[in-house]
């Protein structure tokens, strides 16, 4: 048998002992591990189309360069599962509106990011603002209650 | 240990403990958590299907916010008060405001998307400050230096580090987890709240009970006449689960898992032994124990409250677009090329 040094082992077991204590909450899978954290970024655009799809979303979105040139952009969500819960279905954003996504760019360098926060350009949160969702208030969304 | 395997093992490793510390939010949302456990059966007494069994069928959600092992704070105290709920209970709505504290950190994209994508419940469903309720700490117990020396033979092993809880490293599909590669979240995970798709639908026929499961999708059929298990030789990720009724209770055990799964160190020796009772109109009081003499150092016992719902039940076909694999890979691949 090998041998390991104590160390690597109360470290491999401290490592998996959190991580397993973590795991309950976790999206279906690691958006560190797709996303680079020292690419955040911010894109304005009109939508083009969604896939609804499982495991997750994706917003496909017009965005315009510096230059001017329109170029497109996926924006990855979660499970359409829960919005159909919340009561938003693949019909709730048209191509042609326009969001704001602030995300992490894909660490394969493609024009892909996480849509970690996503607004309507009046600041009112993407789909949160739709009545009877039932979804996570917030606070920043105009249309909230105080 | 030669210098590659040395720069493997330390490179899982800081990704392990990256992704801790990355998810140390949530772990923490988990010690805001606690629920009203279900009240437990009084002289209350379950309809029975026509055949004369305990009528379990029905959806139920198992989403839950209190956390699975009984946090720090609340060390020796199995049980909260209505105040610590409440407070509970508070701390998951501002946990819910969506805040960008972290923003620019690997902590925020792990948050992945908005609040309103999450389906990790706002409440609790029992009194008791963890799930796990024997041994009596609400801890799992330690795992044997077999187990231990194991997990770090297994974390060396590229087709295995994906078998775990969590993937490690992006060289292959392979490293990833089970999970992420949607194919299983094997047992108990698959019975156990997950942060959507919380999902579950019994339908019980004469000798069979039938546990469909929202979450990654996949069917438990569940025999209930007296059957022996499978040849020992014949290994599943799911097991291979029998059934019997003590009672009103379901009692299920599994045995025959693979080497494929890992469950916090247990795979093949694992024996899982599950209770299903339906304590009220609305309620399965379930509970599994997790037996493994060569991976922990006693059995352990997790109580989750079921709670009948009216959702239905979605697909989750997550091979159907799993783009995210695709990106996790080529994400590695770009990144070694740029050094």
């Amino acid at each position: 048998m090998k041998r390991h040094h104590p160390l690597q082992l109360a470290l491999v077991t401290g490592a998996l002992a959190a991580l397993a204590a973590a795991t309950p909450v976790r999206a279906h899978h690691a958006f560190a591990a797709e996303f680079d954290s020292t690419q955040p970024i911010t894109l304005r655009g009109a939508v083009t189309r969604v896939e609804w799809i499982n495991p997750h979303t994706w917003i496909h979105l017009d965005v315009k360069d510096s230059s001017g040139k329109v170029v497109e952009w996926m924006i990855e969500g979660g499970t359409p599962n829960t919005l159909l819960r919340r009561g938003v279905d693949k019909n709730s954003l048209p191509a042609g509106t326009e969001i704001v996504v602030e995300g992490y760019r894909a660490k394969n360098g493609t024009n892909r990011a996480n849509g970690r926060d996503l607004t309507l350009p009046n600041g009112r949160k993407l789909f949160l603002g739709s009545s009877g969702t039932g979804a996570p208030a917030d606070g920043k969304d105009p249309s909230e209650a105080k | 240990m030669t210098r590659w395997t040395r720069k493997r093992w330390l490179a899982a490793l800081s990704v392990v403990l990256f992704a801790s510390f990355s998810t140390a939010a949530f772990a923490r949302q988990g010690a805001e958590q606690k629920a009203k456990a279900p009240a437990r059966a009084k002289a209350w007494t379950p309809p029975r299907t026509p055949w004369g069994e305990p009528d379990l069928q029905g959806v139920y959600s198992n989403r839950t916010i209190t956390p699975f092992e009984r946090p720090e704070e609340f060390a020796g105290k199995a049980t909260l008060t209505d105040e610590e709920t409440a407070e509970l209970e508070r701390r998951v709505v501002d946990r819910s405001a969506d805040k960008r504290d972290g923003k620019g950190t690997e902590a925020d994209v792990s948050r992945a998307y908005n609040e309103f994508w999450w389906d990790r419940g706002t409440k609790v469903t029992t009194n008791r400050s963890s799930l796990l309720i024997d041994p009596a700490d609400g801890r799992v117990p330690p795992l044997t230096a077999e187990a231990q020396r194991r997990a770090l033979d297994e974390w060396q092993q590229p087709a295995l580090r994906g078998g775990g809880a969590n993937g490690r490293g992006a060289d292959s599909y392979r490293d990833r987890s089970l999970f992420e590669r949607c194919i299983t979240r094997g047992m108990p995970g698959a019975m156990s709240p997950s942060a959507y798709n919380n999902n579950y639908r019994i339908v019980q026929s004469p000798g069979y009970v039938v546990v469909s499961i929202e979450m990654l999708g996949g069917t438990r059929i569940i025999p209930t006449d007296g059957r022996a298990h499978v040849n020992n030789g014949l290994r599943q990720w799911m097991g291979d689960s029998r059934g019997h009724w003590e009672n009103n209770t379901l009692v299920v055990e599994t045995t025959n898992f693979t080497n494929k799964t890992l469950y916090r160190g247990a795979a093949e020796n694992l024996r899982l032994i599950e209770h299903f009772t339906r304590v009220d109109a609305d309620t399965i009081d379930y509970r599994f124990t997790v037996e493994d003499p060569t991976t922990f150092t006693r059995p352990w016992t997790v109580a989750v409250p079921y709670l009948r719902t009216d959702e239905q039940m979605f697909e989750y076909a997550c091979h159907e677009g799993n783009y995210g694999m695709e990106g996790i890979l080529s994400g590695a691949r770009f990144q070694e090329a740029a050094k």
